[in-house]
């Protein structure tokens, strides 16, 4: 599993709020994104998409439901296939699979195309341990690996780099000069990865989709090496979360639909690539071997929960990143795992400890904009409440996060808040503080506690010389007229 | 290969049922529709699509034309076969085109491509293994590689997404229209399809009719090579072509 | 009052803890507005919190008492108006959710959803009242708040109330349905992206050129004031009702 660094979310945070040329990559990323997104829903026109959105939530829902049965069948189907398919509980047991694999065959260059779930595995790492040499081949995780970082998007790995530090990064490791031009920067890579196309023995891909009803396995990509690192190698694996797998062929078009649109603004990526196992006997080309491993990982616990279980219909398309002020202002990094943003607030957490992620559901203002954004019309701030739920009061100590103190303040609150009397006591008394250091109603910077923080930068409204329902009490209970 | 690697399915699946709160298998109820559609199903649904298909072909080759063009084709469409073979000829000429792969599609029976490759003086090759002055897989792959151009034909050509369909197979290489940096494909009317809906009812016939298969792989292809991976900057032709040529014969 | 009319609404008011301890004037007007539009309106006087802030922060148990207590003060209500989108969406969406599992105070809290509403969307869409006859000189911009657009769905009736108000310049605010950064219990407990948001509001607001910036909650208004007050701007915050109020404007503000 990659470093967790979810706890150091409020330091990262921090840093990343004062790193202005990150700030400017945000901005441009996310209003760039959410833009083209939102023109390309314009032309669908709002009415369709709705709809649309509402029938790719039904077949999740349905896929998820069911989906032992659907396991069963996408493994039956790729078999007549003449694919191997792997079904992996853990990283652990997903690493041995494509370690041993790539052991007894003999591998030594693999190229991958983007999948995050070898992220969640560290699949890199293992592999290499083991003597392999893996290429990440899409451009922005390619970058990624030369700078030994993880990505910052789901969908745009490198957003956070300046085409100067691309281009630094380029001349230090693989000794070019330094260029000037992103043309030149991505024919730098695309020169070193071509090489390693056609000679890896062995391509590794994710997925966006698994088909049950035909034992396919759906790529979308736009730069040409999710084809190669699938066409090229005499094997091919593909490893995804298990909850990829969607009934039918028939209900792709939908979801190609749905995916560019909410990734990019794009009607279609460049290229689909569905693939039904190895090479057919007469094919030209292709691997000779095709193996499917279907991880879990953590993912059976959030289908057991009903109120988490929506977060295992998320498609990855980045829509609720780029559209989130949260994300837009502390960047991928700060989440401190595998998947940030919105959707990594809910299953970084649930994948490494919903404890040692305690600020990743609060670090929100549940402003809603995520969910209005999702193609799936995923309900993510109420699964945000559920977590803080269970991280202040699960009576599982494992989960539960919040230490006496904070127990006994959420007591006092709830007491004074149904109490109007002790609530009119508190309010006089808050007063009485406020007021000397009131500057017309106004209070500056304090150093009075709580306060102190909100008044570092923003002003503060001092408590009214009169409640509302004294006001109401003496005035305005009865009508003029 | 027969050993287990990982968990055994089924004690995967008992874990996958038990979360979903299930002790024994069960399968949907009511079972999903796509799932229970017959061959009878489809085949009505094919008959619906090819008379729909008949109605306002001309329109629909301009749809193509434009939708083709929005996703970066370059797409010409020419009533006949020599105003084609003529284009194709100054095309290649103006790429400065010396060496070419391509697949040996039936377009070639209408398209007198060879002909036309050895009176540019260009360098070609036909990747198939079953054809006549066959090459071996690595000699094909240094040619798909080294190749300045890569001609094939379509098997499907999407109006909705301006796509070109091809499934590889005996005769169609997977890397001769990625290879070089220049695809070439020629499509016939006959086609083109509305929708990617419609490409996957056919394939699902295929599927089924073929007693469960429709080949190993089909790509869909809607236009050149791109990335915006640095400072979200496109870029063209990345690692596959950043060209891509649509001749539309009819 | 005046009994003979028979098209009186009766109201009853949640006020907001926000509006009770640092705005009472926002609930004068809402008053006002209500009364001049035809409402005989009561304030039962032992309110106090929704329980979001509660709700927010993982306190379910704790929020769930003051969800009974709401329930019980309004037990006798027709309507009740709720001058705040996020307050209004706690009793609506979240009590349901709060309730969930306890059935026979889900069926109460079902019964309460139905009777609650946001003022202007009560306003617009109950009284169906778009021209209340207010009058305003000024020019002003408006913030939806995150609740009122995305919980309650409410994106047109406050626009409909302002651009009828005679003389009002309403401009549009660039990024406007982009969070203030409020939140509530966020703005406290991650102040610096709070801050970084609300600056970034702030500035689209003070760019208008607006003198007043309206909105249908004053917790977002609070945390924006905050930011213009501080680089000094002199851009008044407005709750949405303050510039509907007759009585204001008949006087001359």
């Amino acid at each position: 599993m990659p470093e967790v660094k979810t706890q150091a979310f409020r330091n990262s945070s921090e840093t990343a709020l004062k790193n202005t040329q990150l700030q400017q990559a945000l901005k441009r990323a996310g209003t760039g994104f959410d833009g083209a997104r939102r023109q390309a829903i314009d032309s669908v026109g709002a009415v369709n998409w709705d709809l649309w959105r509402d029938e790719a939530r039904k077949i999740k829902i349905h896929a998820l439901e069911n989906l032992d049965y659907y396991l069963d069948l996408l493994e039956q189907k790729v078999t007549e296939n003449g694919g191997e398919v792997h079904f992996a509980k853990d990283s652990e047991e997903a690493n041995l699979i494509v370690s041993q694999i790539a052991k007894s065959r003999n591998v030594q260059i693999a190229t991958k195309s983007k999948s995050m779930v070898s992220e969640e595995l560290d699949l890199n790492k293992v592999l290499e341990k083991s003597g392999v040499e893996v290429y990440e081949t899409d451009l922005g995780e390619y970058i990624i690996q030369l700078a030994e970082e993880t990505p910052s998007h789901l969908v745009a790995p490198a957003l956070h780099k300046t085409k100067e530090e691309v281009a630094l990064l380029l001349h230090e490791k693989l000794q070019v000069p330094i260029l000037d031009d992103i043309e030149d920067m991505a024919r730098v890579a695309r020169d070193v990865l071509r090489d390693k196309f056609f000679n890896a023995d062995m391509g590794i891909s994710g997925a966006n989709f698994l088909i049950a009803e035909t034992g396919s396995l759906v790529i979308i990509t736009n730069e040409g090496n999710g084809r190669l690192c699938t066409s090229a190698p005499r094997i091919h694996i593909g490893i995804t979360g298990m909850e990829k797998v969607i009934p039918s062929l028939q209900d792709l078009g939908l979801f190609l639909r749905l995916l560019p649109r909410s990734a990019t603004g794009q009607h279609l990526t460049s290229y689909v690539s569905i693939v039904n196992g190895p090479k057919r006997e007469t094919d030209e080309d292709g691997p000779s071997e095709f193996h499917l491993v279907l991880v879990d990982n953590g993912r059976s616990r959030m289908l057991a929960d009903p109120e988490l279980r929506e977060a295992l219909y998320c498609i990855r398309c980045g829509a609720c990143l780029n559209i989130c002020p949260v994300y837009q202002k502390v960047g991928g990094h700060s989440y401190g795992w595998v998947y940030p943003g919105p959707i990594g607030a809910i299953v970084s957490p649930e994948l490494v400890g919903l404890k040692r992620a305690s600020d990743l559901p609060f670090a929100s203002s549940l402003c809603g904009a995520c969910k209005d954004a999702c193609p799936i019309k995923i309900n993510i701030p109420r699964m945000l409440l559920h977590q803080r739920h269970k991280l202040s009061e699960s009576t599982d100590v494992s989960e539960r996060n919040i230490g006496l103190t904070g127990r006994l303040a959420a007591k006092f609150t709830g007491h004074i808040l149904q109490h109007p009397k002790q609530l009119s006591i508190t309010r006089s008394i808050i007063r009485l503080i406020q007021l000397p250091l009131s500057n017309k109603g106004t209070l500056k910077k304090t150093s009075l506690p709580i306060l102190s923080r909100w008044t570092k930068n923003r002003d503060m409204k001092v408590i009214a010389p009169k409640s509302f329902r004294s006001i109401w009490q003496t005035e305005l209970y009865k009508d003029k007229d | 290969m027969t050993e287990i690697l990982g968990t055994p399915k089924d004690d995967f699946l008992a874990s996958v049922r038990g979360a979903l709160g299930r002790s024994t298998p069960s399968n949907p109820s009511p079972p999903y529709f796509r799932l229970e559609e017959s061959l009878t199903d489809l085949e009505k649904m094919e008959q619906d699509l090819k008379e729909r298909l008949l109605i306002d072909h001309d329109q629909r080759i301009n749809a193509l034309v434009e939708s083709a063009r929005a996703t970066a084709w370059n797409v010409n469409r020419f009533p006949n076969l020599e105003e084609a073979t003529s284009y194709i000829a100054d095309l290649l000429t103006t790429l400065g085109v010396q060496h070419a792969v391509r697949s040996n599609q039936s377009i070639f029976h209408q398209i007198p491509i060879d002909e036309l490759l050895n009176n540019l003086g260009i360098e070609s090759a036909v990747i198939d293994q079953n054809g006549a002055g066959q090459l071996s897989q690595t000699q094909a792959r240094q040619k798909m590689i080294d190749a300045d151009i890569g001609i094939t034909g379509s098997d499907y050509c999407v109006v909705e997404t301006g796509s070109v369909v091809i499934l590889p197979r005996a005769g169609l290489s997977r890397l001769v229209s990625l290879g070089p940096p220049v695809h070439l494909a020629i499509v016939s009317p006959q086609e083109i399809v509305d929708t990617l809906d419609d490409v996957f009812l056919l394939r699902r016939l295929d599927y089924l009719r073929n007693g469960g298969d429709m080949g190993s792989y089909l790509n869909f292809i809607s236009g050149p090579s791109r990335t915006a991976d640095i400072e979200q900057t496109l870029v063209v032709g990345v690692h596959g072509p950043k060209e891509v040529h649509m001749v539309i014969l009819g | 009052m005046n009994h003979s009319q028979t098209n009186i609404t009766k109201v009853s008011l949640f006020c907001t803890c926000i509006i009770d301890q640092l705005y009472p004037e926002v609930g004068k007007s809402v008053v006002n507005v209500l009364r001049q539009s035809g409402c005989e309106v009561d304030f039962p006087i032992n309110q106090t919190c929704c329980g979001q802030p509660l709700y927010n922060s993982g306190f379910t148990r704790e929020s769930k008492k003051l969800a009974l207590k709401v329930l019980n003060d309004f037990e006798h209500s027709n309507y009740v108006i709720v001058p705040s989108g996020s307050c209004a969406a706690m009793m609506r969406n979240f009590y349901l959710d709060l309730f969930a599992k306890d059935q026979r105070n889900l069926t109460r809290a079902t019964a309460f959803a139905g009777k609650v509403y946001e003022f202007s969307e009560f306003l617009v869409r109950v009284l169906k009242i778009e021209d209340i006859g207010a009058k305003y000189a000024g020019k002003a911009t408006y913030h939806p708040s995150c609740h009122l657009l995305r919980e309650i769905g409410e994106r047109e009736a406050p626009k409909i109330l302002l651009d009828n108000v005679d003389g009002l310049d309403l401009v549009s605010l660039h990024q406007a349905e982009y969070c203030c950064g409020f939140g509530g219990s966020f703005s406290i407990k991650y102040p610096h992206i709070s801050e970084a948001m609300g600056t970034d509001k702030a500035e689209n607001v003070m760019a208008t050129g607006a003198d007043s910036l309206i909105s249908c909650d004053m917790g977002c208004l609070m945390q924006i004031d905050g930011l213009l007050s501080r680089a000094e701007s002199t851009v008044r915050i407005r709750h949405i009702s303050q510039i509907l109020d007759r009585e204001i404007h008949s006087a001359g503000s």
